[in-house]
């Protein structure tokens, strides 16, 4: 009875394996090597292109800043100000710092490691993502909206200190009212930046992070 | 490795292993995203990783390793980017018209619904296991012990078979 239960097991093996291997027969599929390998490099040159696009758009906006606040730096007269372009400059080179380490932490996806090796590195490369968007209102949001309220408390009375540049004056808010309303556009602005990034968080990492648990789950179950 | 050769030895080994990757893409594609989509993107992936390729293990393991993690990183919906006008011109997908056996495509469709009903991972080493790969191979490619795939292939067979047998019979 075993015997044969165990003879008909192997032979529903045999056959579901022959099926399988047969599905792909079905279709023809043709290569055309050398087009293809130029198509690939095409492909990878311009991914390569894409992301050093990415990295000088990011960069550039944080060295703007620099640029900005170092000469507001040597331009404006306010000390409090002067101490908050000193910080905004510093936040800025902490800032690029910051993304290129998690660049460098993001860029290491090998599929040619094991299933569960996989597994691992992509939650470990979500995490440390989440983690980053996580915290964004602690070193995106609350850090610069501080430097720009500290920058924008400092403004005095160009007069007092007889500092002429009508470039600067034109741009700076100089009165109550119009310090008022640059904190409050401020505000709005750095909580739209926080909602953007916990959105993200909400919307893409965690659902993939639990997709990730979910099937590291299955690897250890029996 | 010289342009040359790794263009022979891409063609070599994508001639070779061509109709097992597109097998386990054609499990793992659900729409919108369809089996040429990752087809596609494994050849890629091969193609970037082929100088980081270490000779000490084997080729084949290798691609079931880049094809299986290509395909599960498809449904974490990690890459978005399967766009149709994406799509590579130089590689041709054209079904065999002739002597086409239609018991043979309703039975292939059964064992694909049945395997449907499976998880992400028990998926996988089904594919690996009707490639008729040993549980040594299979170890090397999840990085799960060999034991462990035995007793989980146990389970999963049982359920392969109670699902196909009433279908195919």
């Amino acid at each position: 009875m075993n015997v044969s239960l165990q003879k008909s097991t192997k032979m529903l093996e045999q056959k579901l394996k022959d099926i399988w291997n047969n599905s792909s027969q079905s279709r023809q599929i043709s290569i055309e090597t050398k087009k293809l390998t130029e198509e690939l490099n095409t492909k990878i040159n311009s991914i390569q292109k894409k992301i050093r696009s990415r990295d000088i758009r990011e960069i550039s906006a944080s060295i703007i800043g620099i640029l900005l606040f170092g000469y507001l730096l040597f331009e404006i007269p306010f000390p409090i100000t002067k101490v908050a372009c000193g910080v905004a400059i510093v936040w800025f080179v902490f800032i690029i710092g910051k993304f290129r380490k998690s660049k460098l932490q993001n860029t290491k996806t090998d599929f040619s490691l094991t299933v569960a090796e996989q597994l691992n590195n992509q939650k470990t490369m979500m995490l440390q993502q989440s983690g980053l968007l996580d915290s964004s209102l602690y070193w995106y949001a609350i850090p610069p909206f501080l430097m720009n309220f500290i920058f924008i408390l400092g403004l005095e009375n160009p007069i007092d200190y007889n500092w002429t540049n009508s470039i600067a004056e034109s741009l700076l808010p100089l009165t109550s009212n119009s310090k008022i309303i640059t904190l409050i556009g401020l505000a709005l602005f750095y909580a739209f930046t926080f909602w953007v990034n916990k959105r993200a968080l909400d919307k893409d990492l965690k659902p993939t992070i639990e997709s990730i648990e979910k099937m590291q789950q299955q690897i250890k179950n029996e | 490795m010289p342009k040359q050769k790794k263009d022979k030895y891409f063609e070599e080994i994508l001639e070779r292993n061509k109709h097992k990757i597109f097998r386990i893409c054609n499990i793992y594609a659900i729409p919108p995203i369809e089996a040429q989509d990752l087809f596609q993107e494994v050849v890629y992936q091969i193609w970037k990783s082929l100088d980081t390729f270490k000779s000490n293990s084997s080729i084949d393991t290798w691609i079931y390793k880049i094809s299986i993690n290509v395909c599960l990183r498809s449904k974490m919906k990690l890459d978005k980017n399967y766009s149709k006008t994406d799509r590579l011109e130089s590689i041709h997908f054209t079904p065999i018209e002739e002597e086409i056996d239609i018991s043979e495509q309703k039975k292939f469709k059964y064992l694909k619904e049945c395997i449907s009903t499976l998880n992400e991972t028990d998926t996988s080493l089904t594919v690996l296991y009707l490639d008729d790969l040993s549980y040594k191979e299979i170890a090397g490619i999840t990085g799960l012990s060999e034991n462990h795939i035995a007793v989980k292939m146990k389970r999963i067979r049982k359920k392969l078979f109670e699902c196909i047998t009433p279908k195919i019979n």
